[in-house]
């Protein structure tokens, strides 16, 4: 499948319906069943995935309508990781989790829902998975002398369900990696355990760091200058960045470090509900091909657009695939 | 409390619900409520269905100045007979003269028809009590506080409970900018400090606050040599633009820190969306209990509106019209022109003066209620949808009647976008913090001079939070004893 330049994609999250909100909690308050709730989530991810391809996508994803938040989809299926059920009051809350022993090595379980992707679009698809550093932040450590060596055994595991993906027809694979924006003293150490993670994968692969969207507001501030030089030596393709909400002043790291990588450039403020023009994308496109040449770019919002209204999202991805298309046309493809 | 009434419905009784009564008059008011009620049964004046269906509450108000009558009648719904709504009927005792109690009782017992001429002079039609022109005096009041001052001979804060705003409470306002350079102090040891420090105070009265905030602030910073203070950024937001001119003085020792910034209390990013996520503490005092409000009641597992219009009793329309020297029938034409102009509404102003307080003093609404199926197109405020609603009441006590303080929370959604990721909010203010305490007790609105004084429901402040990413926590107000100010702050939920 070939993608045209300035290929689109979300970074992950698509908007959550207030409906599906409901009918989560009403599942953790035993209001309804599990196969109910399975049935419920294939139908809003269909939806979501329709949307994308209305919108006019490059590249899809399942919306991750099926998780929670961006913790909770992962440590349920991670073996070894003890969860209170209890914990929850709403559906997006975090479970306290904590690890009493050394992780085993068995199958994480992501394949089956990409592969529900694959089968409902033709289009290029994509999975996002939350990387070892984020999510041992999340996790109560009882057992492994340091956070490194926790997040070194998660990306064990995870790197063979990275290869089963692969297996599955996983192209396009993108690690989230927030955190390291709140804990830029781990970055050393969090590029190593990217790495064990990515080690042997063959797909393209992006790691996606913002400031947090945590309720739909940053969880930091801060300038992306924490990840250099450290973030040059990650076995990765691209970044994926957030550059709408906090303007372009970082893209000059990128010259400065003559970074090797391709850039997900985030043209779309997912903290603000008035939508973007097409022109306003174009301009921000055409801002960060000053510093990263057409080809190596991917255009995406900042982050995902979990906590918008689904119209807002819509409109917000229609503008993105627009003002793209602007810039092509610019750029005469 | 239940009741047996007639011995040929025994399965009768009437509730009654005891709120505020007075230690002292309570068990004689209770009896006489009691034995009234008892006679109009057997005299025939009150069917049984109603009885069977009857709920009193005593004392209905806590503000001693309110918008009510002394007895007041509210019945949902028309259906008569078994499947009738229950019947409200809410006393005020400390209005109900002497042996009038039956009279009262009796009228309240057969409400006039919607046609019918009671001689009330009506300004607006059934509506929701956010919407009622009400507000409108409220804001008069505080676009012409100097009339009002002046005719009153006292300042706004002398009318308040202990005679100043808690706003102003030195220790507490010490506290609270030592707070605030605990978190610089914090932001800086990560290398996280911004290099401008944006705090908002939205509503800002004479800007004691703000004067006694920033002087405690520059103390504290100069003698631990941080050297955050020059880089602070106060900005002082008010509707009102005489208002933003009289804090002036206040802050005159840091003027140069200062900006004075019109905004709407209700939707403050509107105004400042260059700072969203960059103000590190939004701080107001008493500014929530003073926003448009509605209140819903919950009964059955059903959601009823509050509506309401307000209106004159005929005999202060009367008295005001010899006093002010206006026909009756001009008087809410008047009214719209004071609203528009102020005390100029009257030629000669002392009695346009006169014109406002009377009709302000004697202003009551009339309530109805109306079930929520049947106001499709009514809305909850932003952040709160119906069906969230129903999630919230599912575990509140049944007939539960509670504000839904819609101004505090609309501007308290469009604060929080503007919180830098370490940011706070702190509000101190009067909250209900449960919703159980709407069965405990009933917290305005009242009248407080020329203003409007509102209990704010913190439990749905709450519930709004939580799901923007902020625990509420309330903290009793401990600088002036016997106050019922709580401070609400936030933290981080993760």
């Amino acid at each position: 499948m070939t993608l045209p330049i300035l290929p689109t994609t979300m970074v992950g999250s698509y908007s959550m319906p207030g409906w599906l909100e409901r009918l989560k909690t009403d599942y953790f308050a035993r209001r309804i069943s599990r196969h109910d709730l399975d049935e419920i989530h294939d139908a809003a991810v269909r939806s979501a995935i329709k949307d994308q391809e209305m919108a006019g996508l490059d590249i899809v994803t399942d919306g991750e309508l099926r998780r929670d938040n961006m913790i909770d989809y992962f440590v349920e299926r991670l073996p070894g990781i003890q969860i209170d059920r209890s914990s929850k009051k709403f559906y997006y809350d975090f479970y306290d989790s904590e690890v009493l022993g050394k992780i085993p090595m068995a199958a994480v379980g992501l394949v089956e829902d990409f592969r529900f992707l694959l089968a409902n679009t033709e289009r290029a698809a994509k999975i996002c998975i939350t990387g070892p550093h984020s999510l041992c932040k999340r996790v109560r450590n009882k057992h492994y002398p340091s956070e490194e060596a926790l997040a070194t055994d998660i990306a064990r595991v995870m790197n063979m369900e990275l290869k089963e993906l692969v297996k599955a027809g996983a192209k396009y694979i993108q690690i989230d990696e927030p955190y390291y924006s709140g804990f830029p003293e781990d970055i050393n150490w969090g590029v190593k355990v990217l790495n064990i993670l990515v080690e042997g994968v063959q797909a393209k692969i992006a790691v996606h760091i913002c400031y947090g969207n945590r309720y739909g507001k940053p969880s930091w501030e801060g300038s992306y200058r924490y990840l250099f030089p450290a973030i040059l030596d990650a076995k990765v393709n691209s970044l994926s960045l957030e550059f709408a909400r906090r303007g372009g002043e970082d893209l000059d790291l990128f010259r400065e470090f003559k970074v090797p990588f391709e850039l997900g450039a985030g043209v779309i403020d997912v903290k603000d509900n008035s939508v973007e023009t097409p022109d306003i994308v174009a301009e921000r496109i055409r801002k960060t091909m000053k510093v990263v040449p057409a080809e190596k770019l991917y255009v995406l919002p900042d982050c995902g657009l979990f906590h918008l209204p689904r119209d807002i999202a819509f409109a917000k991805l229609r503008a993105m695939v627009e003002g793209a298309r602007i810039v092509r046309k610019d750029l005469g493809k | 409390m239940g009741l047996s009434g007639d011995q040929n419905s025994p399965g009768s009784k009437l509730n009654l619900h005891l709120n505020h009564t007075h230690k002292d008059s309570a068990p004689a008011t209770t009896s006489e409520v009691v034995a009234t009620v008892l006679s109009l049964l057997e005299d025939g004046q009150m069917k049984p269905a109603q009885f069977a269906r009857l709920q009193i509450h005593l004392d209905w108000l806590q503000y001693k100045h309110n918008f009510r009558e002394a007895v007041t009648v509210m019945q949902g719904g028309e259906e008569q007979g078994e499947g009738a709504a229950p019947m409200e009927i809410r006393i005020d005792s400390r209005q109900v003269a002497p042996g009038s109690l039956r009279a009262l009782l009796q009228n309240a017992m057969h409400p006039a028809k919607p046609d019918e001429d009671t001689g009330r002079i009506y300004f607006e039609g059934f509506r929701s009590f956010r919407t009622s022109i009400v507000w409108e005096f409220n804001r008069l009041y505080w676009q012409r506080l100097k009339d009002w001052e002046k005719a009153t001979g006292k300042s706004y804060e002398q009318a308040l409970p202990g005679g100043k705003s808690d706003g102003n409470e030195a220790q507490g306002v010490a506290e609270a900018a030592a707070d605030f350079w605990t978190l610089l102090k914090d932001l800086e040891s990560q290398n996280r400090l911004p290099q401008e420090l944006f705090i908002l105070e939205i509503g800002v009265g004479l800007g004691k606050h703000a004067g006694l905030w920033l002087d405690s602030f520059c103390a504290l910073d100069q003698g631990r040599g941080t050297n955050f203070y020059p880089r602070l950024r106060y900005l002082l937001g008010d509707y009102s633009l005489a208002t933003l001119e009289h804090c002036r003085p206040a802050v005159k020792n840091h003027l140069d820190l200062c900006s004075f910034i019109a905004l709407d209390a209700m939707d403050p990013i509107k105004t400042l969306s260059f700072l969203r996520h960059k103000v590190l503490h939004v701080h107001s005092t008493n500014m929530y209990d003073n926003l448009p409000d509605e209140e819903v009641v919950w009964r059955d597992s059903r959601i009823f509106w509050v509506q309401s219009r307000a209106y004159l009793p005929p005999g202060d329309a009367a008295r005001i019209s010899k006093a002010c020297d206006v026909a009756v029938a001009e008087i809410p034409t008047i009214v719209d022109r004071l609203l528009e102009v102020g005390i100029a509404a009257l030629p000669d102003r002392a009695k346009g003066m006169v014109f406002w307080m009377e009709v302000w003093n004697a202003m009551r609404t009339e309530e109805k209620l109306v079930d929520a199926v049947d106001m499709p197109d009514a809305s909850f405020p932003a952040g709160l949808s119906s069906a969230h609603m129903e999630d919230i009441l599912r575990t509140a006590p049944n007939d539960l009647r509670f504000h839904l303080s819609s101004g505090a929370l609309e501007s308290f959604r469009n604060t929080l976008p503007l919180l830098h990721p370490r940011g706070y909010l702190q509000v101190q203010d009067i909250f209900a913090t449960d919703l159980q305490d709407y069965s405990m007790g009933f917290h305005g609105p009242g009248k407080l001079d020329g203003s409007i004084v509102n209990w704010v429901n913190g439990a749905l402040l709450r519930e709004v939070a939580e799901r923007a990413g902020y625990d509420l926590h309330f903290a009793p107000f401990k600088y002036r004893p016997g106050s019922k100010t709580s401070v609400l702050y936030t933290t981080r939920r993760e």
